[in-house]
């Protein structure tokens, strides 16, 4: 009874970590980006590119790694996009970031006609058969593939990176002023790309590892705007790495409740449910939103988005 | 001075558009020397010492250092001649630590910031030595200006400057951080070092300066060991011509009838704090409030324009209660003049133009249409009448300078007749000219029968000018009575909490 239990748990746990594994490293992705003062509304659009052509290429040349690899560059593309506009040509970062979440919508709905319908062999599980066949790590080892792990790591190291290694300082530096960072001699532009062009290869990832690990197929607007949702939750989990993964995990454990209720047959619209993730978003939102030092981490330099520079 | 000079700016020529900042300067920096760079705003001080930090570069001239001339100077290169600048700008990051604010400053910080490398202990050092009551993880947000101000500092020494470069870096101290800076400066004469003072201040340069350099119009005009001048040529060199920089003190008030009553007045609030606060205040008179910065200076003088409600006890002019007025709408009544502090951010809307600045006070009289040529001749004649320059009422206020900025403010509230005039700090980081100005046009409010409150950290210019001085302590009453009872010491003391009975 126990061991059922325990297995019980283990495929919750292994169920959320899957499905907030994309938004964990779009998540990640954009609040580096905005760690350097940079908002990026593109990464939808990104997050769209990436599972499109990383679909593609994982279905043509049969090598999932190598889809992943595509995606993300096809994410880097897009953030180059929104650097030219808004780091070299000062364009508003909002008009641009939609600009180009438009451009990967368009893209992608084009090009992935010719996707709909083919097949990947996805990743390999982390173990095929494990030995105890009733216990906590049995579902985790069998349903997850190394996605997750690299996921949760790379939440880690980009956490270490920013609060324990100048570059991270630097980033942050910039991300409060590029005033002060240009009068302290650092060049702030090459800073922004950086971050920037991070964000942009992890979105892009994100979006691979929605197509060509999770769902294992391509459909148009798959994202289902996961990636405004990244954009959304980088304020809950206040701009730092460290709390990514806790913030990506409730929304998974949301989203892997919705399914199981309705593989549970509850007498409700399959439409309703599939809101409810997005309302808990809302819900800790505001919750976050009511305590007294909530501006307290945003980085300055966001608020020069909406004003003329 | 027999020692070859260690700093030589020779024929030193800047231009800002139309303005000559610096013609034809010739200064020489000795070893061992503070020097006062001592002048009225724009002066072309601040130009000077930024061509020298190599901030800009000058459009002829030369710069000598050691006997080298420089070419093509920068503030990396100031950086590895040890020349350092405290800028009136802080350039810090409110949202880092004070040692991340420390380790930016070095292009050679170690990638891997744990702490205990060598540069992280030097720099720790440093802080200590300067300032060991500063933690160095908190944040620089969290510190007083006072404090970031020897962050900046501990910044510049721990780059090893032997030529320290001081941009008014008393204009937003209180009183005991000024105490401190001097201190500072001492010790950094007794190290070696050179300072370079920038000021228009009379007492920094009497407390710290071994020589005196004026500066007027882009010019050098004056030059002298600190001994051998009086104030009064200081300030005739400054000023250029002999205008009385003193203003004559109003008479005061025959009625001692009040007409500004403050009752039991309890305020708990964000802007700070009072306790059982009573004072009267009779037409005609001036009472000028001392006190370290936030020990309640901000709550009184809100509640008192009626723009924060207390929590018990009254405040009534003129028969009115203001306190009952601000529970119905949070306003300043039509006849208060309130001139708070910092205009910049509490006074005026910067990006608005001159002319609907000076009409904020009247929002809800406005016409619907904004088109009417009477509000712009209005707004031109104030603006001409009070010397607002440049007076063009299209301008943004945001491109004000200081005084000009005070101006304008005073132009809005004390054009009308008023009862009450409540300012804070009004000539803070205003030269001589300007707060002569000022102090004009506030007594002659006085004259008129208003009453008036005047916060301010000039200590001579209270004795000077009020006629009954109240000194601020944790949100009480420490003291108050007749100027004649109180002098600086005195005030000092009541200041920091001491000396009731004295």
């Amino acid at each position: 009874m126990d061991e059922i239990n325990y297995t019980l748990a283990g495929s919750w746990v292994a169920a959320s970590l899957r499905s907030a594994s994309p938004l964990m490293l779009v998540l990640l992705g954009e609040t580096l980006t905005q760690r350097v003062g940079i908002v990026n509304l593109g990464v939808e659009g990104q997050m769209l590119a990436g599972a499109c052509f990383g679909f593609g290429a994982a279905a043509v040349f049969h090598d999932p790694v190598l889809g992943l690899g595509v995606g993300a560059l096809a994410g880097l593309v897009l953030s180059l996009l929104h650097g030219v506009l808004c780091i070299q040509l000062r364009v508003n970062q909002i008009a641009s970031g939609l600009c180009v979440m438009m451009l990967g919508t368009g893209i992608t709905s084009y090009v992935g006609r010719v996707f709909v319908g083919a097949e990947v062999s996805g990743l390999a599980p982390l173990a095929g058969q494990f030995a105890s066949a009733q216990s906590f790590w049995q579902p985790l080892l069998t349903q997850l593939t190394w996605i997750a792990p690299l996921a949760v790591v790379l939440t880690l190291v980009a956490g270490v990176l920013l609060f324990r290694t100048r570059t991270g300082l630097h980033w942050r530096t910039v991300g409060e002023s590029s005033t002060v960072a240009a009068a302290l001699g650092l060049r702030p532009r090459l800073v922004q790309w950086q971050g920037l062009l991070t964000g942009g290869l992890l979105s892009g990832l994100a979006g691979a590892v929605l197509s060509i690990d999770y769902t294992q197929t391509w459909a148009q607007n798959m994202t289902k705007g996961l990636g405004l949702i990244a954009v959304g939750l980088v304020i809950v989990a206040r701009w730092n790495p460290f709390l990514v993964l806790p913030v990506a995990l409730l929304f998974g454990l949301a989203d892997t409740s919705v399914l199981r209720l309705q593989a549970a047959a509850v007498n409700t619209s399959s439409y309703l449910l599939a809101a409810a993730p997005y309302v808990f978003c809302l819900g800790i939102l505001v919750v976050t939103h009511l305590r007294a030092d909530r501006d307290a981490h945003m980085p300055a330099g966001l608020k020069a988005v909406f004003n003329d520079r | 001075m027999s020692a070859a000079p260690r700093f030589s700016l020779q024929n030193i020529n800047k231009r800002f558009g139309e303005v000559n900042a610096n013609s034809n300067v010739n200064l020489d920096i000795y070893p061992n020397e503070v020097i006062a760079l001592l002048g009225e705003n724009g002066a072309g001080k601040s130009t000077l010492m930024k061509l020298l930090y190599g901030f800009y570069t000058p459009d002829a001239g030369e710069i000598v250092v050691e006997g080298e001339p420089l070419v093509a100077h920068s503030p990396k290169q100031s950086l590895r001649l040890g020349i350092g600048m405290l800028f009136q700008q802080f350039n810090l990051v409110p949202a880092l630590s004070v040692l991340e604010n420390l380790l930016l400053a070095f292009p050679a910080a170690p990638w891997w910031q744990w702490r205990r490398r060598r540069l992280t202990t030097d720099v720790l050092a440093c802080l200590q030595r300067i300032a060991p009551d500063i933690d160095p993880q908190r944040l620089v947000r969290d510190l007083s200006v006072g404090e970031q101000q020897v962050v900046e500092l501990a910044k510049i020494m721990a780059l090893n400057a032997q030529l320290v470069i001081l941009d008014e870096p008393t204009a937003v101290l209180t009183p005991q951080e000024v105490e401190r800076l001097y201190q500072f400066v001492a010790q950094c004469r007794a190290d070696g070092k050179v300072v370079v003072f920038i000021t228009h201040k009379l007492a920094d340069v009497r407390a710290c300066a071994t020589r005196i350099v004026v500066m007027r119009q882009g010019r050098i005009v004056g030059d002298w060991r600190t001994e051998t001048v009086t104030d009064n040529e200081l300030i005739q060199a400054m000023v250029g011509k002999d205008t009385g920089l003193i203003v004559n003190r109003i008479a005061p008030p025959k009625h001692l009838l009040p007409k500004l009553m403050v009752k039991r007045l309890n305020v708990s609030s964000r802007v700070g704090t009072i306790t059982a606060m009573d004072f009267e205040v009779s037409p005609g008179e001036v009472l000028g409030i001392a006190g370290v910065m936030g020990n309640g200076q901000r709550a009184l003088a809100m509640v008192l324009a009626g723009i924060l409600v207390p929590d018990s006890g009254e405040v009534i002019l003129d028969g009115v209660s203001i306190n009952a007025l601000a529970h119905e709408t949070i306003k300043v009544p039509d006849n208060v003049a309130y001139i708070p502090e910092s205009p910049l951010t509490n006074a005026v809307v910067a990006q608005l133009d001159l002319a609907t600045n000076l009409q904020l006070r009247a929002l809800d009289a406005l016409p619907f249409l904004q088109w009417g040529m009477p509000a712009l001749h209005e707004a031109q004649h104030k603006l001409a009448a009070h010397d607002v320059r440049p007076s063009d009422p299209h301008l943004s206020a945001g491109a004000l300078s200081g005084g000009n900025l005070q101006k304008l403010v005073i132009a809005r509230e004390l054009s009308r007749p008023v009862q009450l005039v409540i300012a804070c700090y009004p000539t803070m980081g205003l030269d001589l000219i300007a707060t002569r100005n000022v102090y004009e046009r506030l007594f002659a409010q006085a004259e008129q029968g208003a009453c008036i409150i005047w916060f301010s950290e000039e200590l001579d210019d209270l004795l000077r000018y009020a006629h009954r001085i109240m000194v601020l302590h944790g949100g009480r009453v420490q003291s108050i009575g007749p100027v004649a009872s109180f002098d600086r010491q005195r005030i000092g003391r009541l200041m920091t909490g001491h000396a009731q009975a004295c």
